[in-house]
């Protein structure tokens, strides 16, 4: 029965990616040429023509969309125009600048936003409590690029602590990361304290308190479990907020991941490698919401339950 | 008593509300010997729960308590948290909901025992085992690994019974712990905690708002009134001669398989902040003198026994059985034996998971004569809603038919649907959650009006003020919001726009389940006259007996979608046919001289 749920939901993570492919690769050669992108604007157009001719480019949108997918049935994203080189190489090499840096920004995200949440529930009413949900309002009506700018002129310029580029030292992901990630810590928080609050008035809380359970099993044993169901949706779309995050990021630090590149590709009309990125995203919010689902399933017992009895 | 410690001693419990500002329970006393079961009873608002809470050390920082709260024989206000658990438990009326939904139950009563007890995991389990097999849980083992949401709610009030006998404590206070349950689940379960309390000698203080229960399972009763408490004694005292006029009020509101026409206490509990300053009941009480306004009553000693808080407390056990409005069954008169709603062979169905159909009512078949009230009786899942929804076009008949004025009921969704709607009415459980609670009552009563585009503005709004003057609200209720006005009121206004398109029947679906006594008896006399005066044929969803006879004429008696029984309320209630009727009738907890 599980094995069944599983599987349905991958389908239907497979039919979002065939979407997502379709639209883009329509979208992408409606909106510009390549061609004229990258040669001057004086350029003799029958060597744009040949250029056209030689890259398939004249030919109906529906052959090269079919083509398109031959090609990826082999392996095979295409190449990029300039050098020639394979779209899937030229994306794979930035990928691990860009894993570093969402991952790091989800795990401050978690790090940061629980544990405040958690604070200001527990002092609900208090300066505590009002103190953080300031914070929060703070953290996610701030700009992330804007927010970016602030800590380079800070700390680079200002006070000279940390490098404004770089990415090889770890304490080079220090200032993207935390504008990567207030906005969205500042949303969990809020969340977590709105869902502990909500827990927290529950009647077998009380009960709870009732046969003589501290205070602190309360909080950690019973709370958070029963509110960290509804978070994880949240934390789920988190994963979309930091992808988009991160190319805004990744720009004012001249990070050097996906992000940048997605940014370069799209000016010069690189489709293949605009295409690998979107599609790598996509991927990427799939797999993000299928673990969601998965998680779901194996926190509550309800939803599993619902689940399986194939309602 | 064998110098055994004292349960409970509760004296001069003070609970303040500072947002309130005001207090909410004043200058309490309450103690629980060894064994007795001691019952709390008032309306809602009174404070029951609160003096439960205040005695367990549950209550906030938003409350302030003072006075002697002693938990066997542990004097001590400050610890009291630390000896929950251990000296005292609780449990509460929606068990299901005071479970962790996500931990199984096994999980939860192990983890308890073992803390309690202080046994390790493998001991802690087996005494686990062995609590759940005290409670009588069927199954035990198999449903140690059940989560709250797998078992029924009679299920999980045994569990919060096993978790609350856990620590061995000496006191256990029980907050409605059968008010949501079938009668006959009740029963077992009021069983359970006599025997429970035979085993372990342990006290327990046992609120509730219905008077038939406090018999069935109290020794003494202490009932409560705007946060103090006004009378106190052995229950069998206090319910055939009370002293005080409310206790007296609350008793004659109580329905009665016999049929006596409950009468209610008109008016509502004062809010905390806003009690008056002599008598907090005086403004309700028909027995009140000059100086019970000026003078707040202290509770002193009435007889052996007894105490009671009252200038002018009643005499003798005249006062319960004058009190009652008339002794009169629901009258018999020979309604127009014409049927205005058949139900013929019908049969329900309801999709579920998996594409499987759940039948909740199969071949059922049934007259509604016209002016008559019949009432649909059962437990829960026993398909009595599903009753109700056929006939309302809610719900179509998956078998058989349904027919109102020899036609068949038109399905919601359907043209003839909306003309249907004038003719057929809906009184729904709870009057809160079926208003909107951004429109005022009066624009609520008119809206039907609107929707079916009948008369003027002017007209519209004449038929407003004539209906809440109908129901006992009067016009100035049309600009009140639901939140502005009590339950029992709302309730009032629920009717008036069920009436307001002057409907020929109105399905009332448990309709007073959710009231106060006080309250359910004066909304009972409301809808038989109402009945009379609109010319109505009712059919009264419920799963209380006793409020069958002060208004019906017929009873159908449903049992797993089946109808098991059906004829007149005087055969069915006296001369029950079916068993599981009589099981039914057997389980009602109230007097049993009163079944004679």
């Amino acid at each position: 029965m599980m094995i069944r749920v599983i599987t349905r939901r991958i389908l239907r993570a497979l039919l979002t990616l065939f979407l997502v492919v379709t639209f883009v690769f329509f979208v992408l050669r409606l909106t510009g040429d390549p061609v004229s992108a990258m040669m001057p604007d004086d350029t003799d157009p029958a060597i744009m023509d040949q250029m056209r001719e030689d890259w398939g480019l004249n030919r109906p949108l529906a052959v090269q969309y079919a083509d398109y997918w031959m090609g990826l049935a082999q392996g095979d994203f295409g190449n990029a125009y300039r050098d020639g080189r394979p779209a899937l190489e030229v994306v794979s090499e930035r990928i691990p600048a860009t894993l570093t840096l969402t991952l790091t920004g989800f795990a401050f995200i978690v790090i940061v936003g629980f544990p405040l949440g958690i604070l200001a529930a527990i002092n609900r009413g208090t300066v505590i409590d009002r103190g953080i949900m300031t914070l929060s309002v703070t953290g996610f009506s701030l700009p992330n690029f804007f927010l970016g700018i602030l800590l380079i002129l800070l700390f680079s310029v200002q006070l000279r602590l940390l490098p404004a580029f770089g990415s090889d030292k770890w304490y080079n992901l220090l200032m993207p990361v935390f504008t990567l990630g207030t906005a969205g810590a500042a949303v969990i928080a809020r969340f977590v304290r709105s869902s502990m609050l909500e827990v927290l008035s529950a009647p077998y809380i009380r009960a709870a308190r009732a046969r003589g359970v501290q205070e602190r099993q309360i909080i950690w044993r019973i709370a958070l479990p029963n509110a960290a169901i509804p978070t994880i949706t949240v934390l789920g779309f988190m994963v979309g907020a930091l992808i988009s995050g991160s190319i805004v990021t990744e720009s004012v630090f001249a990070w050097p991941g996906i992000g940048r590149l997605l940014i370069d590709s799209v000016t010069q009309r690189e489709l293949a490698i605009v295409q690998t990125i979107v599609m790598l995203t996509a991927f990427s919010m799939v797999v993000a919401n299928l673990t969601v689902d998965l998680l779901y399933l194996m926190i509550d017992p309800r939803q599993r339950y619902a689940a399986t009895s194939g309602a | 008593m064998t110098g055994e410690r004292v349960p409970l001693a509760i004296e001069g419990l003070t609970v303040y509300h500072h947002a309130v500002d005001a207090p909410v329970i004043e200058n309490l006393a309450l103690s629980v010997k060894p064994g007795e079961i001691r019952g709390l009873v008032g309306e809602s608002g009174s404070g029951k729960s609160i003096t439960c809470m205040a005695a367990l050390g549950l209550l906030n920082d938003d409350w302030q308590i003072s006075g002697q709260i002693a938990l066997a024989g542990n004097r001590t206000l400050q610890a009291v948290a630390e000896r929950r658990g251990f000296d005292a438990a609780m449990i509460f009326q929606d068990a299901t909901s005071s479970l962790n939904p996500i931990q199984t139950i096994g999980q939860q009563l192990t983890e308890t025992v073992a803390r309690l007890r202080r046994l390790s995991r493998a001991t802690a389990r087996r005494v686990a085992l062995d609590l759940l097999k005290r409670v009588d849980l069927p199954e035990p083992e198999a449903r140690y690994d059940y989560y709250p949401f797998q078992l029924s709610g009679g299920q999980n009030q045994r569990v919060m019974i096993a978790l609350a006998l856990a620590g061995q404590p000496r006191i256990l206070f029980a907050d409605e712990p059968t008010t949501a349950l079938d009668v006959t689940i009740q029963s077992q379960i009021l069983e359970l905690l006599k025997s429970i309390r035979d085993e372990t000698g342990m006290g327990i203080v046992f609120v509730t708002h219905d008077l038939g229960v406090i018999e069935d399972i109290c020794d003494t009763v202490s009932v409560m009134y705007s946060g103090r408490i006004v009378e106190s004694g052995p229950v069998t005292d206090i319910i055939d001669r009370p002293a005080h006029p409310y206790t007296s009020g609350l008793i004659s509101s109580m329905p009665t398989l016999a049929g006596q026409i409950p009468a209610g206490i008109a008016g509502q509990v004062p809010a905390p902040g806003q009690r008056p300053t002599g008598c907090a009941f005086a403004p309700r009480c028909s027995e009140a003198r000059p100086d019970c306004r000026t003078e707040p009553p202290r509770l002193v000693a009435f007889s052996a026994g007894r105490d009671v808080a009252c200038l002018n407390p009643l005499g003798g056990n005249h006062a319960a059985e004058q009190s009652r409005l008339d002794h009169r069954h629901c009258p018999n008169k020979s309604t127009r034996q014409e049927p205005i709603a058949e139900i013929k062979n019908a049969a329900c169905d309801y999709r579920v998971g998996g594409g499987g159909v759940f039948r909740a009512v199969s071949n059922v078949s049934f007259d509604i004569n016209d002016r008559e009230s019949v009432a649909v009786i059962g437990e829960s899942g026993s398909g009595k809603s599903t009753i109700g929804k056929l006939l309302l076009g809610l719900e179509a008949p998956a078998e058989g038919e349904i027919l109102f004025s020899r036609e068949p009921v038109p399905l919601l969704g359907t043209v003839l649907h909306r003309a249907y709607a004038r003719f057929v009415q809906l009184v729904p459980q709870n009057p809160y959650l079926s208003l909107d609670p951004r429109a005022t009552i009066g624009n609520q009563i008119r809206e039907p009006l609107i929707i079916h585009r009948i008369g003027t503005q002017a007209e519209q709004l004449h038929k407003r003020d004539e209906l809440l003057e109908a129901v006992g609200l009067g016009p100035e209720f049309a600009d009140r919001y639901p939140h502005e006005i009590s339950g029992g009121q709302c309730q009032r206004a629920v009717i008036a726009r069920a009436l307001c398109l002057q409907p020929q029947m109105l399905i009332c679906d448990e309709a007073t389940a959710s009231l106060d006594v006080s309250v359910q008896a004066r909304i009972i006399a409301l809808l038989r006259e109402l009945q009379e005066r609109f010319q109505l044929s009712l059919v009264f969803i419920t799963h209380d007996l006793r409020i069958i006879r002060s208004l019906c004429q017929k009873v159908a008696v449903m049992q797993k979608g089946e109808l098991v029984e059906f004829g007149t309320a005087e055969q069915v209630l006296s001369t029950p046919s079916h068993p599981y009727t009589r099981a039914l009738l057997a389980a009602v907890p109230e007097k049993k001289k009163e079944l004679a």
